[in-house]
C-alpha cells in the first residue's frame, strides 16, 4: 500500500523542480541573442514598428518584471500568444494540437520498450551464456549504439523504400478522412440512438468532479477527440482507420523504442541474474516449485524495480528523441515545433513548451516512485 | 529513518531553522554583492549605452544559478538516497551524499537569489 504521505511529499517537491525549469528556461532565453519583434515583422520593418511591439509585448519593461509576469502565467499555464510560429493563437491551444501527436509517439515507443524489452531480458537471464543470451546481448549493444538520426533513415530505406512494407511517412492514410462522427451510425441510420457510458461533471460546492454518466449518443454527438490517431480512431469505431493508423505509427515507434527496449533488456538480464542468485530462489525451487513459476512469481517482482527506474527516465529521452523521429518521418508533433520556436525566439511557446515536458517527465517520474514503492514498500521510508 | 531525520524531529523548529536560513542567507548576501558587480560590469564594459540590456544580462545569469540551485536541490531529494544506495551497492566510495547535495544546491539558489535582488537594487538606484 502506497502511503498518502509519500505521494504528497512527492506532488509537493514538482513545485520546486518546475520553478526551477521556468526560470532555466526564462534566463536562458533571455540571454539568447535576437529581438523577437525583429522575426516577428521582418527585416523590413521600421525601427518605429519594432519600437511598438517590443512595447506591445511587453519587452520594455525591466526584466524582472517580465520575470513576475512570466512565473504568474506558468503557475495558471497560461502563456499567452505565440509570436510566431502559431501566430496569435495561445500557446495553450497550440500545445493542445501538438502534444498527443508526441506523446502517442513516445508511448508507443515506451511499450515497444517494455513489451520486447522485459521478455527479452528474462529470456536472456533465465538461458545465461547460451546462444540466445549471445544474441539477444549483441541486439541490445546494438540498438544502445545506434541513434535515431542513422536507425530512422535506415529503416525507412529497407522497410519502406525497398520492401514496401510501411508507408514512408505521415499518421494515417491518405484516403481516409476522420471527422468526430460516430461510425455505428453509418450503419444504423442518423435518426437513431444508443445508450453509451460518458464522462459528465458535477459541481460540489464550487468544485467541479468528474463522474461517468450514460447518455443517449446520437449522430449529432461530437465524440471526445484527444488528438491521438490511434485512440481516436478507436473512440469513433473506425477499425480499418486504426488499423492504418498502427501501419503508421510502427516504424516511427520502431525508431524511437530501439534504444529503450536495448536498454530495458539489459537491466531486466542484469537485475534478473542478480535475485536469481538469491537465498529465496533457491528455497522456492528447493521446495519443488518449478523454474518457470519460481523465475515469473517470485523473481520478476523483485527483478522489477531497478527496471522501472529506467523506464521513467527512458520517457524523457522518447520525448527528446521525438524530436528527431517526427522530422524525420514528418509527423507534425511537439518536437519540430519546438526547434522552429528556438529559431523563431517564440518566447511563449518555447517556455510553454519546455514546461509542459518537464511536467510531464516529473509526472512519469512520480509514477514510477509510486510503482516501485507498490512493489517494495520500504523505498516509503 | 535516518540519524538526521530523527534529530530534526527532537530540535524546536527554530533550532532546525537556524543553520538552514543561515546557508541561504550567507549565499544570498555574496550574490548580492555579484550581482552588484555583474550589473556594473555590463554596463560599464560591455553595454556603456544602455543599463536595462547590462541589467538583463546580469539577472539572467543570475536567475541561472537560481534555476540550477532550485533544480538540483529538488533533484537532490527526488533521487539523493538512491543515488546514495547504488553507490552503496556499487561500492563506489565517492563521497557524495544526498545532503551535502542539497546544502550545496540550497548555496547556489541562494547565490542566485541575492544576485538577481543585487541587479535589481544596481539598476533601480544607477
Amino acid at each position: 500500500m502506497v502511503s498518502k504521505r509519500f505521494v504528497l511529499k512527492r506532488l509537493l517537491l514538482l513545485i520546486p523542480v518546475l520553478f526551477g525549469v521556468g526560470t532555466l528556461v526564462f534566463a536562458i532565453l533571455q540571454s539568447a541573442p535576437g529581438n523577437p519583434c525583429r522575426i516577428i515583422l521582418g527585416q523590413r520593418a521600421s525601427s518605429q514598428q519594432i519600437q511598438q511591439c517590443v512595447t506591445d509585448l511587453g519587452l520594455n519593461d525591466p526584466i524582472w518584471v517580465q520575470y513576475v509576469r512570466f512565473l504568474g502565467e506558468a503557475a495558471t499555464f497560461e502563456f499567452g500568444d505565440s509570436y510566431q510560429i502559431a501566430k496569435g493563437t495561445p500557446v495553450r491551444e497550440v500545445l493542445a494540437d501538438k502534444l498527443p501527436v508526441t506523446i502517442e509517439l513516445a508511448l508507443f515507443g515506451q511499450a515497444m520498450g517494455i513489451f520486447v524489452g522485459i521478455p527479452l531480458g528474462i529470456l536472456s537471464a533465465v538461458k545465461q551464456d547460451t546462444l540466445t543470451d549471445q544474441a539477444t546481448r549483441i541486439g541490445a549493444l546494438s540498438g544502445i549504439s545506434v541513434p535515431i538520426y542513422w536507425s530512422g533513415p535506415i529503416l525507412i530505406l529497407l522497410l519502406s523504400t525497398y520492401l514496401g512494407v510501411f508507408p514512408t511517412s505521415g499518421r494515417i492514410g491518405s484516403t481516409i478522412f476522420l471527422d468526430n462522427q460516430w461510425y455505428p451510425f453509418t450503419i444504423l441510420g442518423p435518426d437513431r440512438f444508443l445508450p453509451a457510458p460518458w464522462i459528465g461533471s458535477i459541481t460540489v460546492a464550487g468544485v467541479t468532479l468528474p463522474f461517468v454518466e450514460i447518455v443517449q449518443l446520437t449522430a449529432e454527438t461530437p465524440a471526445p477527440l484527444t488528438g491521438m490517431v490511434t485512440i481516436d480512431t478507436l473512440i469513433l469505431g473506425r477499425f480499418d482507420a486504426f488499423g492504418s493508423a498502427v501501419h503508421h505509427l510502427f516504424l516511427p515507434a520502431a525508431v524511437i523504442g530501439i534504444y529503450s527496449t536495448a536498454l530495458i533488456s539489459r537491466m531486466m538480464r542484469s537485475s534478473m541474474l542478480e535475485v536469481v542468485r538469491q537465498d529465496y530462489m533457491r528455497t522456492a525451487r528447493a521446495k519443488g516449485q518449478g523454474a518457470k513459476i519460481t523465475v515469473m512469481k517470485h523473481g520478476f517482482q523483485n527483478a522489477l524495480i531497478p527496471v522501472i527506474t529506467v523506464i521513467g527516465i527512458q520517457f524523457g529521452s522518447l520525448l527528446g528523441g521525438a524530436v528527431l523521429t517526427e522530422t524525420v518521418f514528418g509527423i507534425g508533433g511537439i518536437g519540430t515545433m519546438l526547434v522552429s520556436a528556438i529559431g523563431a525566439t517564440d518566447y511563449p511557446l518555447v517556455q510553454g513548451t519546455v514546461l509542459t515536458f518537464a511536467l510531464l517527465f516529473t509526472l512519469v517520474n512520480l509514477g514510477v516512485d509510486i510503482t516501485y514503492s507498490y512493489l517494495d514498500p520500504r523505498i516509503q521510508q | 529513518m535516518s540519524s538526521t531525520e530523527e534529530s530534526a524531529v527532537d530540535l524546536p523548529l527554530s533550532a532546525w531553522l537556524r543553520p538552514r536560513v543561515r546557508l541561504v542567507v550567507g549565499a544570498a548576501v555574496v550574490g548580492v554583492v555579484a550581482g552588484v558587480v555583474a550589473t556594473l560590469a555590463f554596463f560599464l564594459l560591455v553595454h556603456p549605452d544602455d543599463l536595462s540590456r547590462a541589467s538583463a544580462r546580469a539577472f539572467s545569469l543570475a536567475a541561472i544559478a537560481l534555476g540550477f540551485g532550485v533544480l538540483g536541490w529538488s533533484g537532490s531529494i527526488f533521487a539523493g538516497r538512491g543515488f546514495e544506495e547504488m553507490q552503496r551497492h556499487l561500492d563506489t566510495g565517492t563521497d557524495w551524499t544526498e545532503a551535502d547535495s542539497r546544502r550545496a544546491m540550497a548555496r547556489i539558489s541562494g547565490f542566485g537569489a541575492g544576485g538577481m535582488v543585487g541587479v535589481i537594487v544596481t539598476t533601480t538606484v544607477l
